[in-house]
């Protein structure tokens, strides 16, 4: 039987009101408890349920709106060589070391049937110190298109109850922007496509952090990579 | 009939779906959440102008990371609020604003409070609308000082502290109340109470 305080923690943490430390706490003892995580999912389902209660209709525009701005992200760019042309230089930058980003370029540009072609710039991104876990990650990001693919291997996976957290860090925006959690396989690796939330037409560099479990809004872990292009 | 698991696995099934994606599936998916989930935004800004903006980046959103969603964390419907929410109050933090403070019973100034859209299948349609009716009885025979607990949680951005202040009680009472409310408003977890 979960002892009264946890399931406190876990009603308050349904409902997304801990502090950021509280919350942290609380998800260490989800990754530690089976029975602790089945309770806080059917809490999650109980706030969740509370959102049933105000009645209302959504516009019937809004519809209209929200599937033309993602059938225009799927048009936007060259959708249909991008992701292997993309995988195509991220298997180059991952298998050879020291490869010149203007040779990527060349290589992105002889397999666009596009036009115009919008750029394609690529982030390498390493620890900061021997501290940092280790693997290689590389960013490829398209910023006309705004939309980019991180690759990894070789990264261990996050600790239970946390998560690796993509951000790209533009001249434009105080803070960092949002660009998804990124979870590694058994074998330490990930092919994750993204799509910040928030329009980045200046990235200088993109980071990866380690967040609570879900992802944060805003970044509250330490940077474990960062790379500029 | 109120079904919370037959609609979750329609949940489950669209956005699994729309992760490949699947724009049709989306589209229904959008049909079955969008009605609460702008209701919910409303209700917390109190503009409705702001409640469409927001809905439209969360829906964006809930696309973008469908092949993100873990069943093991909640249902779709949890997932999708929860994603919702925190929108809302990111929208609001930018602005430097906190959110409306809601007062339970006050939906005389809510201007597009409307019977739910009648949209996708009649069955489930009416499905979904039991499961809401069923909510909003289960919130309703609450005790009071649980409900208003617990409204105060979900529809205002106060943490625990600021609720346990607001009421003038103890942090512990606000605690269990919140505990004891959400545990009696879920199905199957009568064994807790």
């Amino acid at each position: 039987m979960i002892d009264e305080e946890l399931q406190d923690q876990a009603a308050l943490y349904a409902l997304g009101i801990l502090s950021a430390g509280e919350a942290e706490a609380f998800e260490r003892a989800l990754a530690a408890d089976a029975e602790l995580a089945t309770l806080a999912r059917e809490l999650r389902d109980a706030a969740g349920d509370l959102a049933r209660v105000p009645e209302g209709t959504a516009p019937p525009a809004l519809k209209a709106r929200v599937l033309g701005e993602i059938a225009g992200a799927r048009r936007a760019g060259p959708p249909v060589w991008l992701p292997w042309a993309l995988a195509a230089c991220l298997a180059l930058c991952c298998g050879v070391l020291g490869i010149q980003q203007s040779r990527l370029r060349q290589q992105l540009l002889a397999a666009s049937e596009a036009d115009p072609l919008p750029q394609v710039a690529i982030y390498s991104l390493s620890g900061p110190d021997a501290s940092a876990p280790g693997g290689r990650i590389t960013v490829a990001w398209a910023p006309g298109c705004q939309r980019g693919r991180v690759q990894i291997t070789g990264v261990p996976a996050a600790a239970p109850g946390k998560d690796y957290q993509l951000w790209a860090v533009d001249a434009e925006h105080p803070a960092p922007i949002n660009a998804g959690i990124v979870r590694v396989d058994n074998q330490g690796c990930a092919n994750v496509d993204f799509q910040p939330g928030t329009r980045a037409p200046h990235v200088q560099a993109f980071a990866i952090s380690l967040e609570p479990l879900g992802g944060s809004s805003q970044k509250t872990g330490p940077i474990l990579f960062s790379g500029k292009d | 009939m109120t079904d919370p698991d037959g609609q979750n696995a329609i949940d489950r099934a669209l956005i699994e779906r729309a992760a490949r994606g699947e724009q049709a599936a989306f589209s229904q998916l959008y049909d079955r959440l969008s009605n609460p989930l702008y209701a919910l935004c409303l209700r917390m800004l109190g503009d409705a102008a702001e409640a469409e903006d927001v809905l439209q980046e969360a829906f964006v959103q809930i696309w973008r990371n469908a092949a993100r969603y873990d069943p093991a964390q909640s249902s779709v419907f949890g997932w999708s609020v929860h994603l919702t929410r925190c929108k809302v109050i990111d929208r609001l933090r930018r602005r430097g604003r906190r959110l409306r403070l809601y007062v339970p019973g006050d939906d005389a100034d809510d201007p597009a409070a409307r019977v739910a859209s009648s949209e996708g299948d009649a069955a489930d349609t009416v499905g979904r609308s039991e499961l809401a009716q069923s909510v909003r009885r289960r919130l309703l025979d609450l005790p009071v000082e649980q409900r208003q607990a617990i409204e105060l949680a979900f529809f205002s951005d106060l943490s625990h502290h600021e609720i346990a202040s607001r009421l003038g009680q103890p942090l512990g009472s606000i605690k269990a109340r919140i505990r004891r409310g959400l545990l009696k408003m879920r199905t199957g977890l009568e064994q807790w109470t």
